[in-house]
């Protein structure tokens, strides 16, 4: 080992949603001096405003603290802030790879969950060294000695030197930065050796184009160097290295064993694609770093402007969006109903959620999303396949052999008073459970096969309602399986509105059609004439609700001082009418798309 | 000049009825309707010197019968200070039965009031009772009959029909004894339920149920069927009367004519500018007091606002055309073409193209060339609002 390396620790931070993360996070930086307590907003690293609001990290954040240790000794650490979702485990595990340790931050009140379970055999896949942490201490309901014990239970750790302390409070921070010296190993490689860097996350800036995060395995990297993406096989010349001070701060070189930054004129992230490895192009190493992925859309919607919505904006504001998240898919398609929007493809529904949010509020866009769908796999008569992702497109039934959809390996974590209501949502939404686990005394894993379309409506709001806030979920892709799925169309005023149409298992169609009925009964507003509003399957009715003919909209009275009061309230009902999508004859409220998605628990 | 109408309001009741939401308290005391007429005075005093001619004098409420017979007659011994009166000036005043004796009556004639405008709102006292009104419904028909031995030849009964708990054929039943009583003029208005009436807070905890719109306008049907089957015109959307009977004043308000508010939150519409009046009383009353101390400047509306205006706005052409659509769509003869492109330079159907070819495919407009009228069908009656939001 160099000795430059010996004062280096390459750490990130493991936490479930609202146990603490980014608080701790934000302490670190505070005991290390980088930003003074009177400069911060709350939760520094989470830099978006979504983020902050959900109190989950979606990009990551990488900084650079420096620390005098108890020994005497001063101390570079990378703090590799990971995402903390589901959509985002393939980023969590390339930022991982990037560390040689994990901060695991456990609630005291709440104890190990399941996403967080998920992240620790993740960095143990990456062999990183574990420092258990207990947060919260200072909540009147905390346990720590339970919450070590689950550590111990569940993850096979030694928790008992696991330091006890309040992110919120300020408790106890420096001892997590002891316990990081000790815990977490310096890191190694060749400073000698050809250039190894793994990419673990990357934006774009506009002057400096794409912002590569990269961690130095072997070899040296600096400015004017040409430089190689092994995987994608482009080439680049370096403009600039540096490190996260937090701010970008350039420096000569970044080493072996270092965590930094490098800029290169990349135009968008997709073309330095995470999990990537640089190496130089004149001296290129021989293999390239395992476990890089091509990111693979799960879920798909349409996106379409909103009445009075220029088509253009939306197009732009999509491609901002994907010059910074090479996840995100988008082209163009067209809907009879809607007319000209866009198919965009997300890693899961979380990640169409920020996207739709983000859309809405950083652009400032009305927009209108359709049903979200799942990829199917339509085998037809003469044998050839088609991936299909919009409803629209499934050819007609008669040609139809077959149709396969994805099935995914559900991981659901609840307190065990929950197993009867959870089990009767999944076995609702067709899943297949494997088996269940008893984690600890109270807490139970159940591992469900349950097909991926059923996950992406309303599964997760449906557990979070039934389990008051404590089921965590994670899944991943299992394989795809023959299914008995028809297409459901929705037909105001006989004529059919395809931007409605889902996919869905023959056995929920009648329950779904129904459900969808009732819903838009409750939002189309009355109009001059009956709306019939039908489900149907194939030529098939299934459902059917009517919208009553509206009789009376008139004012009974408008004398003098009613005049401008009157106008007033007519200008909010054109407003309001603005606002409604035409279909034929039939005018439907923006939220109706949204709408038909909702859980709803009387349902 | 045009002449002007002159609107003048009176924030008082003996209490407040359970569907009102209008600017007016129950339970004051005499000296409250002292200081607030001696304010009223004050505004009317400050019209003083512009020649202002009117043909029209609405004073309503509120209740002014509530008010002693001497205060009317000082609000109308100040609108006359003023103001010049037209030969033929249509005078009303706002009177609820219950509230009105021979006296008062009396005075009022001599004053120059020539229209009683009733609320009579139902003649069945159940509903009566309901609603939170004083008065029975013999009262009114008392009431009716003194109006007429004192001189009034123009009488008004203002009717309320859909209130919860009405059927048909009840409202058909007061609505027919109105008739029968002889009434120049009938107002029938559809019961709204308006946020921060008693009757908003039955609505919302479910105690009461809203007549649905099917009854609602099978009532209103009815009403129109009846009334000129026994010679009314129906004249306005809830107003019908016997022919040359039409209010006036109200008129106004539908063809975008001039007129002056004074009083309380009165408003008022001069040179295609709007204008509305403090709401607070206190407020109201201090204005007032400043202007007769002399701290305040006696000047032209238009050029000053008079010191009572809390709010104004100058019309842009876009919303004179679309008030005057607003407006003059009520009347069921609807609005005259070439009286529409006088005032506003172009044909109302180059305006409007899209609005009016989409409502006569709808079946809520008619635009007639011949008759060079474009006026409301039947079915638009029920869906005015419908029209109007593709016109404003």
């Amino acid at each position: 080992m160099d000795q430059y390396q010996k004062h280096i620790r390459n750490f990130s931070i493991i936490a479930h949603i609202d146990h603490g993360k980014s608080t701790l996070a934000d302490r670190l930086l505070e005991t290390t001096g980088l930003v003074a307590r009177r400069d911060m907003k709350e939760q520094f690293l989470d830099n978006m405003d979504i983020e902050r609001e959900r109190g989950i990290t979606i990009k990551l954040q990488t900084t650079r603290l420096h620390y005098r240790a108890r020994d005497g000794e001063e101390y570079i650490f990378n703090l590799i802030d990971t995402p903390g979702h589901v959509d985002f485990t393939y980023e969590v595990s390339r930022s991982l790879a990037a560390c040689e340790g994990a901060v695991l931050v456990v609630d005291a009140t709440q104890g190990v969950e399941a996403q967080t379970l998920a992240n620790v055999y993740l960095a143990l896949d990456e062999d990183l060294e574990i420092v258990p942490v207990i947060n919260k201490i200072d909540l009147a309901s905390a346990d720590p000695d339970a919450a070590k014990a689950e550590i111990e239970d569940i993850i096979g750790i030694d928790a008992s030197e696991a330091p006890l302390i309040s992110a919120k409070e300020g408790i106890n921070i420096e001892e997590v930065l002891e316990s990081v010296i000790r815990t977490v190993p310096a890191p190694s490689g060749d400073p000698e050796g050809k250039l190894k860097a793994l990419i673990f996350d990357s934006y774009y800036d506009n002057y400096k184009g794409v912002v590569i995060y990269a961690r130095i395995f072997d070899g040296v990297v600096k400015a004017g160097d040409q430089i190689r993406l092994m995987n994608t096989k482009k080439k680049y010349e370096v403009t600039e290295v540096g490190v996260f001070a937090p701010g970008l701060t350039p420096v000569e070189q970044l080493r072996a064993g270092e965590v930094g930054y490098i800029c290169a004129s990349i135009k968008q992230v997709a073309d330095a694609r995470v999990g990537d490895t640089i190496t130089l192009d004149n001296a290129p190493a021989e293999t390239a770093l395992p476990g890089y992925k091509k990111l693979q859309s799960m879920v798909y919607c349409g996106i379409y402007p909103a009445e009075g919505e220029k088509y253009e904006n939306v197009r732009d504001a999509l491609e901002k969006l994907q010059v910074n998240d090479a996840a995100f898919l988008f082209e163009q398609e067209t809907s009879t109903a809607l007319g000209f929007g866009f198919r965009c493809g997300f890693l899961g529904l979380l990640h169409m959620e920020i996207i739709v949010e983000r859309l809405e509020r950083e652009f400032d866009l009305g927009i209108v999303t359709t049903s979200p769908s799942v990829i199917y796999k339509v085998v037809m008569n003469d044998g050839s396949e088609l991936m299909i992702q919009n409803p629209s497109n499934l050819p007609p039934q008669t040609q139809i052999h077959h149709i396969e959809e994805p099935l995914v390996k559900a991981n659901i974590m609840i307190p065990k008073e929950y197993v009867g209501s959870i089990m009767e949502i999944c076995q609702e939404r067709r899943g297949v459970m494997t088996h269940m686990e008893y984690i600890t005394e109270n807490r139970v894993t159940l591992h469900y096969e349950i097909p991926l379309n059923e996950v992406i409506y309303d599964f997760f709001d449906a557990l979070k309602s039934k389990t008051k806030g404590y089921g965590s979920l994670d899944y991943e892709m299992l394989r795809y399986e023959r299914s008995n799925l028809v297409k459901l169309d929705i037909l105001l005023n006989k004529e059919l509105v395809d931007a409605f149409s889902m996919i869905v298992h023959e056995s929920k169609a009648y329950a779904r059609g129904r459900f969808v009925c009732e819903k838009l009964k409750d939002i189309i507003p009355m109009h001059q004439f009956e709306v019939p509003i039908q489900a149907a399957v194939g030529q098939k009715v299934i459902a059917r609700e009517t919208v009553r003919a509206l009789r009376k909209d008139v004012l009974a009275k408008c004398y003098g001082g009613d005049i401008s009061r009157k106008k007033k309230l007519l200008e909010k009902q054109k407003e309001g009418k603005k606002r409604m999508r035409q279909f034929g004859s039939v005018e439907v409220p923006q939220e109706a798309f949204t709408a038909v998605l909702k859980y709803d628990e009387n349902k | 000049m045009k002449p002007l109408g002159l609107y003048i309001h009176i924030p008082f009741c003996k209490r407040k009825c359970n569907y009102c939401d209008f600017l007016s308290w129950g339970n004051t005391k005499k000296e409250d309707h002292t200081a607030y007429v001696e304010a009223l005075l004050a505004e009317l005093q400050y019209y003083a010197d512009q020649d202002m001619l009117l043909d029209s004098v609405y004073i309503g409420g509120g209740t002014p019968s509530l008010l002693e017979r001497d205060l009317i007659l000082r609000i109308m011994e100040g609108v006359t200070g003023s103001f010049a009166l037209s030969e033929d000036a249509e005078i009303t005043i706002e009177a609820n039965p219950g509230l009105l004796d021979l006296d008062k009556l009396m005075a009022y004639r001599r004053a120059g009031i020539n229209r009683l405008s009733l609320g009579a709102q139902s003649l069945n006292d159940e509903i009566l009772h309901f609603m939170g009104r004083i008065h029975k419904s013999n009262t009114f028909i008392d009431n009716f009959y003194l109006a007429r031995d004192c001189g009034f030849e123009n009488i008004s009964a203002d009717l309320i029909f859909a209130v919860p708990g009405q059927t048909v054929e009840l409202w058909i039943d007061s609505l027919e004894k109105a008739i029968s009583l002889g009434a120049e003029h009938i107002s029938f208005y559809s019961l709204q339920i308006e946020e921060g009436t008693p009757f908003y807070g039955l609505w919302e905890k479910g105690a009461m149920k809203a007549v649905d719109d099917e009854t609602d306008r099978r009532m209103y049907h009815e009403a129109l069927k009846r009334l000129k089957n026994k010679g009314y015109v129906h004249y306005e959307i809830s107003n019908a009367a016997m022919p040359g009977f039409e209010s006036r004043h109200n008129l106004k308000y539908w063809s975008m004519e001039e007129y002056l508010g004074v009083g309380l939150g009165s408003h008022y519409y001069i040179n295609g500018t709007r204008f509305s009046n403090e709401t607070n009383l206190e407020k109201y009353l201090r204005i007032s007091k400043g202007v007769k101390e002399g701290r305040e400047v006696c000047n032209d509306p238009l050029s000053y606002l008079a010191p009572w205006v809390v709010w104004h706005h100058k019309n842009t052409e876009v919303d004179e055309i679309s008030e005057f659509l607003f407006t003059g769509l009520r009347k069921i003869e609807g609005i005259s073409l070439s009286a529409f492109e006088e005032r506003f330079g172009k044909p109302v159907t180059a305006v409007y193209e899209n609005a009016i070819g989409k409502h006569s495919r709808t079946g809520l407009l008619e635009l007639n060339m011949k008759e060079d009228r474009l006026r409301l069908t039947a079915k638009g009656l029920d869906l005015f609002n419908q029209v109007l939001v593709d016109f404003v």
